[in-house]
Protein backbone atom coordinates (compact mmCIF):
# COMPACT_ATOMS: atom_id res chain seq x y z
CA UNK A 1 0.00 0.00 0.00
CA UNK A 2 0.65 3.69 -0.73
CA UNK A 3 1.54 5.89 2.15
CA UNK A 4 -1.77 7.68 1.55
CA UNK A 5 -3.66 4.45 1.87
CA UNK A 6 -1.86 3.23 4.70
CA UNK A 7 -2.49 6.09 6.70
CA UNK A 8 -6.01 5.52 6.86
CA UNK A 9 -6.21 1.56 6.54
CA UNK A 10 -2.55 0.11 7.94
CA UNK A 11 -2.69 -1.72 11.03
CA UNK A 12 -6.71 -2.47 11.14
CA UNK A 13 -8.53 -4.32 8.72
CA UNK A 14 -12.33 -3.38 10.88
CA UNK A 15 -13.42 -4.72 13.94
CA UNK A 16 -15.08 -7.86 13.04
CA UNK A 17 -17.77 -8.38 16.33
CA UNK A 18 -19.09 -4.87 15.87
CA UNK A 19 -18.24 -3.56 12.40
CA UNK A 20 -16.80 -0.24 13.44
CA UNK A 21 -14.98 0.80 10.96
CA UNK A 22 -12.63 3.60 13.19
CA UNK A 23 -10.48 1.81 15.52
CA UNK A 24 -12.13 1.16 19.17
CA UNK A 25 -10.78 2.35 22.11
CA UNK A 26 -10.20 -0.80 23.97
CA UNK A 27 -10.17 1.57 27.65
CA UNK A 28 -9.27 -1.66 30.34
CA UNK A 29 -6.93 -2.32 32.56
CA UNK A 30 -6.99 -6.25 31.81
CA UNK A 31 -8.24 -9.07 30.25
CA UNK A 32 -10.87 -11.77 31.47
CA UNK A 33 -9.77 -15.29 30.60
CA UNK A 34 -12.18 -17.93 30.98
CA UNK A 35 -9.78 -20.77 32.66
CA UNK A 36 -7.20 -20.26 34.94
CA UNK A 37 -5.17 -22.28 32.48
CA UNK A 38 -5.75 -20.14 29.50
CA UNK A 39 -4.50 -16.93 31.71
CA UNK A 40 -1.51 -19.17 32.78
CA UNK A 41 -0.77 -19.94 29.39
CA UNK A 42 -0.62 -16.24 28.50
CA UNK A 43 0.84 -15.31 31.54
CA UNK A 44 3.78 -18.05 30.24
CA UNK A 45 3.92 -16.92 27.02
CA UNK A 46 2.56 -19.96 25.61
CA UNK A 47 -0.50 -18.43 24.09
CA UNK A 48 -0.66 -15.10 22.55
CA UNK A 49 -2.82 -13.26 24.51
CA UNK A 50 -3.68 -9.67 26.07
CA UNK A 51 -3.35 -9.76 30.10
CA UNK A 52 -2.97 -6.48 31.10
CA UNK A 53 -2.46 -2.68 29.44
CA UNK A 54 1.02 -1.63 30.83
CA UNK A 55 2.07 -4.54 28.40
CA UNK A 56 -0.54 -4.50 25.41
CA UNK A 57 -3.39 -3.60 24.40
CA UNK A 58 -5.81 -4.07 21.36
CA UNK A 59 -6.16 0.02 20.37
CA UNK A 60 -2.44 0.29 21.19
CA UNK A 61 -1.08 -2.93 18.77
CA UNK A 62 -3.68 -1.37 15.93
CA UNK A 63 -0.98 1.84 16.59
CA UNK A 64 1.60 -0.48 16.87
CA UNK A 65 0.96 -2.33 13.63
CA UNK A 66 0.48 1.27 11.76
CA UNK A 67 3.32 2.52 12.33
CA UNK A 68 5.33 -1.33 11.66
CA UNK A 69 3.83 -0.87 7.96
CA UNK A 70 4.80 3.18 7.75
CA UNK A 71 8.32 2.55 8.95
CA UNK A 72 8.20 -0.89 7.37
CA UNK A 73 9.86 -2.31 10.22
CA UNK A 74 9.63 -5.88 11.76
CA UNK A 75 7.73 -4.63 14.56
CA UNK A 76 6.73 -1.39 17.11
CA UNK A 77 6.32 -0.74 20.88
CA UNK A 78 4.18 2.28 21.05
CA UNK A 79 5.28 4.22 24.41
CA UNK A 80 3.73 6.85 26.75
CA UNK A 81 6.45 9.60 25.04
CA UNK A 82 8.29 10.54 22.84
CA UNK A 83 10.73 10.35 26.31
CA UNK A 84 9.78 6.92 26.79
CA UNK A 85 10.79 5.51 23.73
CA UNK A 86 14.25 6.55 23.97
CA UNK A 87 14.84 5.66 27.35
CA UNK A 88 13.40 2.30 27.33
CA UNK A 89 14.96 1.84 23.57
CA UNK A 90 18.31 2.81 25.03
CA UNK A 91 18.01 1.17 28.57
CA UNK A 92 17.47 -2.02 26.22
CA UNK A 93 20.50 -1.84 25.48
CA UNK A 94 23.46 -0.28 27.98
CA UNK A 95 24.22 -1.08 31.12
CA UNK A 96 27.22 0.43 33.80
CA UNK A 97 30.01 1.25 31.81
CA UNK A 98 29.05 0.87 28.71
CA UNK A 99 29.16 4.19 25.93
CA UNK A 100 26.76 6.16 23.14
CA UNK A 101 27.74 7.90 20.80
CA UNK A 102 25.11 11.09 20.38
CA UNK A 103 25.00 13.85 17.33
CA UNK A 104 25.24 17.68 18.99
CA UNK A 105 22.42 19.65 18.87
CA UNK A 106 19.74 16.90 19.23
CA UNK A 107 16.46 17.64 21.36
CA UNK A 108 17.08 18.68 24.99
CA UNK A 109 14.83 16.25 26.48
CA UNK A 110 17.06 13.45 25.09
CA UNK A 111 20.75 15.44 25.91
CA UNK A 112 18.83 15.44 29.89
CA UNK A 113 18.50 11.71 30.17
CA UNK A 114 22.13 11.08 28.40
CA UNK A 115 24.18 13.12 30.12
CA UNK A 116 22.26 13.59 34.05
CA UNK A 117 19.96 10.40 34.06
CA UNK A 118 22.41 7.73 32.16
CA UNK A 119 25.64 9.51 33.50
CA UNK A 120 24.46 8.22 37.26
CA UNK A 121 23.96 4.55 36.16
CA UNK A 122 27.56 4.59 34.82
CA UNK A 123 26.55 5.34 30.82
CA UNK A 124 28.61 7.86 29.65
CA UNK A 125 27.88 9.77 26.12
CA UNK A 126 29.95 11.31 23.58
CA UNK A 127 28.55 14.33 21.58
CA UNK A 128 30.03 14.85 18.01
CA UNK A 129 29.39 17.20 15.12
CA UNK A 130 27.25 15.52 12.42
CA UNK A 131 28.57 17.70 9.39
CA UNK A 132 31.92 15.15 9.21
CA UNK A 133 30.72 12.04 9.35
CA UNK A 134 34.20 10.73 10.22
CA UNK A 135 34.09 12.46 13.79
CA UNK A 136 31.34 9.20 14.64
CA UNK A 137 33.97 6.79 14.01
CA UNK A 138 36.95 9.10 15.89
CA UNK A 139 34.68 8.64 18.87
CA UNK A 140 34.37 4.53 18.59
CA UNK A 141 35.65 2.26 21.25
CA UNK A 142 35.19 -0.92 22.64
CA UNK A 143 32.63 0.25 25.19
CA UNK A 144 30.60 2.11 22.56
CA UNK A 145 27.36 0.47 22.52
CA UNK A 146 25.11 2.44 20.59
CA UNK A 147 24.78 5.80 18.27
CA UNK A 148 22.19 7.38 18.47
CA UNK A 149 20.90 10.26 15.60
CA UNK A 150 17.79 12.61 14.59
CA UNK A 151 17.07 12.41 11.29
CA UNK A 152 16.97 16.21 11.26
CA UNK A 153 18.62 17.22 14.89
CA UNK A 154 16.43 20.19 17.32
CA UNK A 155 16.93 22.78 17.14
CA UNK A 156 19.97 22.79 15.34
CA UNK A 157 18.86 21.65 12.21
CA UNK A 158 21.40 19.85 11.32
CA UNK A 159 21.12 16.02 9.02
CA UNK A 160 23.58 13.36 9.74
CA UNK A 161 24.67 11.58 6.23
CA UNK A 162 22.48 8.57 7.93
CA UNK A 163 23.49 5.82 5.39
CA UNK A 164 27.37 6.63 6.25
CA UNK A 165 26.81 6.68 9.97
CA UNK A 166 25.27 3.26 9.78
CA UNK A 167 27.85 1.74 8.06
CA UNK A 168 30.44 2.85 10.99
CA UNK A 169 27.83 1.61 13.24
CA UNK A 170 27.49 -1.41 11.63
CA UNK A 171 31.53 -2.48 10.80
CA UNK A 172 31.36 -1.56 14.87
CA UNK A 173 28.81 -4.50 15.07
CA UNK A 174 26.13 -1.84 17.02
CA UNK A 175 22.96 -0.65 16.52
CA UNK A 176 22.42 2.94 14.62
CA UNK A 177 18.90 4.73 16.26
CA UNK A 178 17.32 7.14 14.50
CA UNK A 179 15.07 9.61 16.04
CA UNK A 180 12.68 10.22 12.91
CA UNK A 181 9.56 12.38 15.07
CA UNK A 182 10.83 15.82 12.88
CA UNK A 183 10.37 14.08 9.04
CA UNK A 184 8.12 10.60 9.81
CA UNK A 185 8.18 8.16 7.26
CA UNK A 186 6.07 9.86 5.06
CA UNK A 187 8.99 12.23 3.80
CA UNK A 188 12.13 9.66 5.23
CA UNK A 189 12.27 5.96 6.46
CA UNK A 190 15.53 5.33 8.64
CA UNK A 191 15.50 1.90 7.89
CA UNK A 192 15.64 1.71 4.67
CA UNK A 193 19.11 3.83 4.80
CA UNK A 194 20.23 1.20 7.26
CA UNK A 195 18.94 2.49 10.81
CA UNK A 196 18.48 -0.57 13.23
CA UNK A 197 16.25 1.30 15.37
CA UNK A 198 13.87 4.13 14.72
CA UNK A 199 12.06 6.02 17.53
CA UNK A 200 9.58 8.75 17.75
CA UNK A 201 8.22 11.46 19.68
CA UNK A 202 4.45 10.36 18.20
CA UNK A 203 3.18 13.71 20.04
CA UNK A 204 4.14 16.14 17.30
CA UNK A 205 3.79 15.45 13.52
CA UNK A 206 1.81 12.06 13.78
CA UNK A 207 -0.27 12.83 16.51
CA UNK A 208 -0.50 16.66 14.36
CA UNK A 209 -2.82 18.19 16.70
CA UNK A 210 -1.67 18.59 19.92
CA UNK A 211 -3.85 16.46 21.62
CA UNK A 212 -1.93 13.62 22.96
CA UNK A 213 1.55 12.75 24.04
CA UNK A 214 2.64 9.64 22.54
CA UNK A 215 6.03 7.59 21.67
CA UNK A 216 7.03 4.74 19.48
CA UNK A 217 10.00 1.84 19.24
CA UNK A 218 9.89 0.11 15.65
CA UNK A 219 12.56 -2.36 15.01
CA UNK A 220 13.62 -1.80 11.05
CA UNK A 221 14.93 -5.67 10.87
CA UNK A 222 18.15 -4.63 9.84
CA UNK A 223 20.10 -5.66 12.78
CA UNK A 224 21.64 -9.06 13.82
CA UNK A 225 20.34 -9.79 17.45
CA UNK A 226 21.71 -12.99 17.11
CA UNK A 227 25.26 -11.64 17.31
CA UNK A 228 26.44 -7.85 18.61
CA UNK A 229 27.32 -7.92 22.07
CA UNK A 230 23.81 -7.98 24.10
CA UNK A 231 23.92 -10.94 25.85
CA UNK A 232 20.60 -10.55 27.11
CA UNK A 233 18.82 -10.24 23.74
CA UNK A 234 21.44 -12.55 21.93
CA UNK A 235 20.22 -15.81 24.45
CA UNK A 236 16.75 -14.59 23.35
CA UNK A 237 17.00 -14.41 20.25
CA UNK A 238 18.03 -18.45 19.92
CA UNK A 239 13.84 -18.64 21.27
CA UNK A 240 12.35 -15.56 19.19
CA UNK A 241 14.96 -14.97 16.49
CA UNK A 242 15.02 -11.61 15.08
CA UNK A 243 12.14 -9.92 17.36
CA UNK A 244 14.58 -10.64 20.71
CA UNK A 245 14.84 -6.83 20.95
CA UNK A 246 11.22 -6.36 20.59
CA UNK A 247 10.29 -9.02 22.93
CA UNK A 248 13.02 -8.09 25.42
CA UNK A 249 11.92 -4.67 25.52
CA UNK A 250 7.95 -5.80 26.19
CA UNK A 251 8.55 -8.60 28.79
CA UNK A 252 11.68 -6.68 30.32
CA UNK A 253 12.88 -2.75 30.17
CA UNK A 254 9.08 -1.31 28.80
CA UNK A 255 6.93 -3.56 30.94
CA UNK A 256 9.54 -2.68 33.82
CA UNK A 257 9.85 1.29 33.37
CA UNK A 258 5.47 1.13 33.02
CA UNK A 259 5.75 3.83 29.88
CA UNK A 260 2.61 2.27 28.01
CA UNK A 261 0.39 4.75 26.52
CA UNK A 262 -3.31 5.21 27.74
CA UNK A 263 -5.84 3.85 24.99
CA UNK A 264 -7.37 6.57 24.11
CA UNK A 265 -4.13 8.00 23.33
CA UNK A 266 -3.22 5.51 20.93
CA UNK A 267 -6.51 6.21 19.67
CA UNK A 268 -5.87 9.76 18.66
CA UNK A 269 -2.32 9.13 17.96
CA UNK A 270 -4.15 6.66 14.77
CA UNK A 271 -6.49 9.39 13.69
CA UNK A 272 -3.86 11.36 13.42
CA UNK A 273 -2.08 9.20 11.30
CA UNK A 274 -4.80 9.23 8.52
CA UNK A 275 -3.80 12.68 7.71
CA UNK A 276 -0.36 12.52 7.73
CA UNK A 277 0.74 12.22 4.37
CA UNK A 278 -1.34 15.41 3.75
CA UNK A 279 0.01 17.54 6.48
CA UNK A 280 3.33 16.88 5.79
CA UNK A 281 3.29 17.95 2.67
CA UNK A 282 2.06 21.30 3.30
CA UNK A 283 4.10 21.77 6.54
CA UNK A 284 7.13 21.10 4.04
CA UNK A 285 5.65 23.73 1.27
CA UNK A 286 4.75 26.46 3.98
CA UNK A 287 8.02 25.95 5.74
CA UNK A 288 10.58 26.23 3.11
CA UNK A 289 8.23 29.37 1.47
CA UNK A 290 8.22 30.76 5.42
CA UNK A 291 13.00 30.12 5.58
CA UNK A 292 13.10 31.94 2.07
CA UNK A 293 10.67 34.97 3.09
CA UNK A 294 12.64 35.38 6.67
CA UNK A 295 16.06 35.18 4.19
CA UNK A 296 15.23 38.03 2.15
CA UNK A 297 13.84 40.03 5.35
CA UNK A 298 16.27 42.63 6.31
CA UNK A 299 15.75 42.72 9.78
CA UNK A 300 16.54 38.40 10.29
CA UNK A 301 19.95 38.14 11.24
CA UNK A 302 20.04 34.31 9.60
CA UNK A 303 17.74 31.83 9.10
CA UNK A 304 18.61 27.98 9.33
CA UNK A 305 16.54 25.23 7.44
CA UNK A 306 17.99 22.50 5.77
CA UNK A 307 16.04 23.21 3.15
CA UNK A 308 17.51 25.74 1.89
CA UNK A 309 20.36 26.39 -0.87
CA UNK A 310 22.84 27.92 1.47
CA UNK A 311 22.22 25.18 3.94
CA UNK A 312 25.24 23.10 4.36
CA UNK A 313 22.84 19.86 4.92
CA UNK A 314 21.01 20.98 1.61
CA UNK A 315 22.84 18.45 -0.39
CA UNK A 316 21.89 15.82 2.39
CA UNK A 317 18.30 16.74 2.16
CA UNK A 318 18.17 15.96 -1.63
CA UNK A 319 19.36 12.35 -1.12
CA UNK A 320 17.86 11.79 1.72
CA UNK A 321 14.26 13.28 2.06
CA UNK A 322 14.05 13.88 -1.59
CA UNK A 323 14.11 17.55 -1.43
CA UNK A 324 11.39 17.73 1.64
CA UNK A 325 13.14 19.62 4.61
CA UNK A 326 9.67 19.21 6.83
CA UNK A 327 8.43 22.32 8.62
CA UNK A 328 10.72 23.17 11.45
CA UNK A 329 13.23 26.19 11.32
CA UNK A 330 15.37 28.34 13.54
CA UNK A 331 15.91 31.99 12.98
CA UNK A 332 17.98 35.18 14.42
CA UNK A 333 16.76 38.58 15.43
CA UNK A 334 19.66 40.21 16.47
CA UNK A 335 19.19 39.55 20.34
CA UNK A 336 16.82 38.02 23.07
CA UNK A 337 14.89 41.29 23.30
CA UNK A 338 14.03 41.60 19.86
CA UNK A 339 12.94 37.94 19.73
CA UNK A 340 10.57 37.93 22.64
CA UNK A 341 8.99 41.37 20.95
CA UNK A 342 9.13 39.09 17.89
CA UNK A 343 6.61 36.57 19.70
CA UNK A 344 5.04 38.88 21.89
CA UNK A 345 3.43 40.74 18.91
CA UNK A 346 2.25 37.31 16.95
CA UNK A 347 -1.42 37.04 16.63
CA UNK A 348 -1.60 33.55 14.82
CA UNK A 349 1.13 31.44 15.86
CA UNK A 350 0.91 30.51 19.01
CA UNK A 351 4.41 30.57 22.02
CA UNK A 352 4.23 26.72 22.92
CA UNK A 353 6.22 24.21 23.90
CA UNK A 354 5.98 21.59 20.96
CA UNK A 355 6.14 21.04 17.61
CA UNK A 356 4.45 19.56 14.55
CA UNK A 357 1.01 20.72 15.23
CA UNK A 358 -1.46 22.07 12.74
CA UNK A 359 -1.38 25.14 14.26
CA UNK A 360 2.54 27.53 13.63
CA UNK A 361 4.01 27.17 16.58
CA UNK A 362 7.19 29.38 17.78
CA UNK A 363 9.39 29.45 20.75
CA UNK A 364 12.16 31.07 22.27
CA UNK A 365 14.16 28.03 23.23
CA UNK A 366 17.55 29.76 24.87
CA UNK A 367 14.97 30.81 28.02
CA UNK A 368 12.30 27.71 27.72
CA UNK A 369 13.48 24.01 27.10
CA UNK A 370 17.35 24.79 27.33
CA UNK A 371 16.40 26.93 30.05
CA UNK A 372 18.42 24.16 32.34
CA UNK A 373 21.43 24.50 30.58
CA UNK A 374 24.38 27.23 30.84
CA UNK A 375 25.02 29.74 28.34
CA UNK A 376 28.50 27.82 27.37
CA UNK A 377 26.70 24.29 26.73
CA UNK A 378 24.27 26.09 24.67
CA UNK A 379 26.51 26.74 22.13
CA UNK A 380 27.56 23.00 20.70
CA UNK A 381 23.86 22.77 20.57
CA UNK A 382 22.86 25.47 18.73
CA UNK A 383 20.80 27.29 20.61
CA UNK A 384 21.73 30.87 21.25
CA UNK A 385 19.64 34.44 22.58
CA UNK A 386 18.65 35.66 19.82
CA UNK A 387 16.88 32.34 18.02
CA UNK A 388 13.50 31.92 17.74
CA UNK A 389 12.25 28.17 16.73
CA UNK A 390 9.37 27.91 14.48
CA UNK A 391 6.99 24.75 14.16
CA UNK A 392 5.54 25.75 10.41
CA UNK A 393 1.71 24.96 10.38
CA UNK A 394 -0.70 24.03 7.71
CA UNK A 395 -2.56 27.75 7.54
CA UNK A 396 -2.50 29.20 4.06
CA UNK A 397 1.01 30.41 3.85
CA UNK A 398 -0.07 33.94 2.83
CA UNK A 399 -1.97 34.05 6.57
CA UNK A 400 1.73 32.92 8.32
CA UNK A 401 3.88 35.40 5.91
CA UNK A 402 1.57 38.65 7.51
CA UNK A 403 1.42 37.23 10.48
CA UNK A 404 5.07 37.33 10.75
CA UNK A 405 5.60 40.21 9.07
CA UNK A 406 3.71 42.44 11.06
CA UNK A 407 5.65 40.42 14.38
CA UNK A 408 8.95 41.79 13.16
CA UNK A 409 8.02 44.99 11.83
CA UNK A 410 6.58 45.56 15.49
CA UNK A 411 9.84 43.92 17.46
CA UNK A 412 11.77 46.46 15.47
CA UNK A 413 9.84 49.43 15.55
CA UNK A 414 9.10 49.91 19.97
CA UNK A 415 12.68 50.04 20.12
CA UNK A 416 13.28 53.18 17.26
CA UNK B 1 5.23 -30.70 -0.12
CA UNK B 2 6.90 -30.24 3.57
CA UNK B 3 7.43 -27.47 5.90
CA UNK B 4 8.81 -27.14 9.29
CA UNK B 5 6.26 -25.08 10.85
CA UNK B 6 7.22 -24.31 14.60
CA UNK B 7 9.37 -27.12 14.29
CA UNK B 8 7.27 -29.50 13.14
CA UNK B 9 7.18 -31.36 9.75
CA UNK B 10 3.49 -30.16 8.13
CA UNK B 11 2.11 -30.80 4.91
CA UNK B 12 0.74 -28.25 2.46
CA UNK B 13 -0.60 -27.25 -0.88
CA UNK B 14 2.05 -26.21 -3.30
CA UNK B 15 2.43 -22.47 -3.71
CA UNK B 16 0.42 -21.50 -1.02
CA UNK B 17 1.41 -18.28 0.73
CA UNK B 18 2.08 -16.77 4.04
CA UNK B 19 -1.45 -15.59 4.60
CA UNK B 20 -3.07 -18.29 3.46
CA UNK B 21 -0.51 -20.52 5.93
CA UNK B 22 -2.10 -18.46 8.63
CA UNK B 23 -5.70 -18.85 7.87
CA UNK B 24 -4.89 -23.31 7.41
CA UNK B 25 -2.76 -23.27 10.88
CA UNK B 26 -5.90 -21.25 12.03
CA UNK B 27 -3.26 -18.97 14.07
CA UNK B 28 -4.01 -17.27 16.68
CA UNK B 29 -4.35 -13.32 17.01
CA UNK B 30 -3.30 -13.26 13.49
CA UNK B 31 -2.83 -9.20 13.88
CA UNK B 32 -0.04 -9.91 16.27
CA UNK B 33 1.48 -12.80 14.87
CA UNK B 34 5.14 -12.20 13.17
CA UNK B 35 6.65 -14.56 10.72
CA UNK B 36 9.69 -16.00 10.44
CA UNK B 37 10.61 -17.41 6.91
CA UNK B 38 14.04 -19.13 7.19
CA UNK B 39 15.50 -17.00 9.72
CA UNK B 40 14.75 -14.04 8.89
CA UNK B 41 10.99 -11.63 9.76
CA UNK B 42 8.69 -11.14 6.71
CA UNK B 43 7.53 -7.55 6.74
CA UNK B 44 3.32 -7.77 6.83
CA UNK B 45 3.28 -6.25 2.89
CA UNK B 46 5.00 -9.72 2.46
CA UNK B 47 2.43 -12.05 3.83
CA UNK B 48 0.17 -12.02 0.60
CA UNK B 49 3.21 -11.94 -1.89
CA UNK B 50 5.69 -14.74 -0.42
CA UNK B 51 5.01 -18.37 -1.48
CA UNK B 52 6.54 -20.85 0.14
CA UNK B 53 8.60 -23.60 -0.92
CA UNK B 54 9.39 -27.17 0.25
CA UNK B 55 11.73 -27.22 3.20
CA UNK B 56 11.39 -24.03 4.48
CA UNK B 57 11.67 -23.02 8.45
CA UNK B 58 8.77 -21.30 9.32
CA UNK B 59 8.09 -20.10 13.05
CA UNK B 60 5.11 -18.01 14.37
CA UNK B 61 6.27 -15.39 16.89
CA UNK B 62 4.20 -12.90 18.83
CA UNK B 63 6.09 -10.42 21.34
CA UNK B 64 2.66 -9.16 22.80
CA UNK B 65 3.94 -10.37 26.21
CA UNK B 66 3.45 -11.89 28.81
CA UNK B 67 3.42 -11.19 32.47
CA UNK B 68 6.05 -13.60 33.69
CA UNK B 69 9.80 -12.73 34.29
CA UNK B 70 12.57 -14.21 32.38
Amino acid sequence: MKADTLAVHGGFAGDGGSGASAVPICQTVSYAYNTAQALADAFAGRAPGYIYTRIANPTTTALESRLTEFEDGIGCIATSSGMAAIASAVMALVKAGDEIIAAAGIFGGTVSLFENTLTRFGVKTTFVDVADTSNFADALNDKTKLIFIETIGNPRMDVPDIPAVAEIAHKAGIPLIVDNTVTTPVVFKPGEFGADIVVHSTSKFINGHGTAIGGAIIDAGNYNWREGPFDQIKNLSQRVGQLAFLWYLRNVIYRDLGGCPAPMNSFLLLQGLETLPGRMAKHCENAEKLAQFLQSHPNVSWVNYPGLKTSKFHDRVTKLFAGRASGLLTFGLGNKEKAFEFIDSLRLAKNQANLGDAKTLVLHPASTIFGEFDADELGPMGVTAEMVRVSVGIEDFEDIKADFEQAIERAFKEKE
Amino acid sequence: MNLVVNGKNTDITDGLTVSELLTKEDVKMPQMVSVELNGKILKRSEFETTRLRADDKVEFLYYMGGGTCL
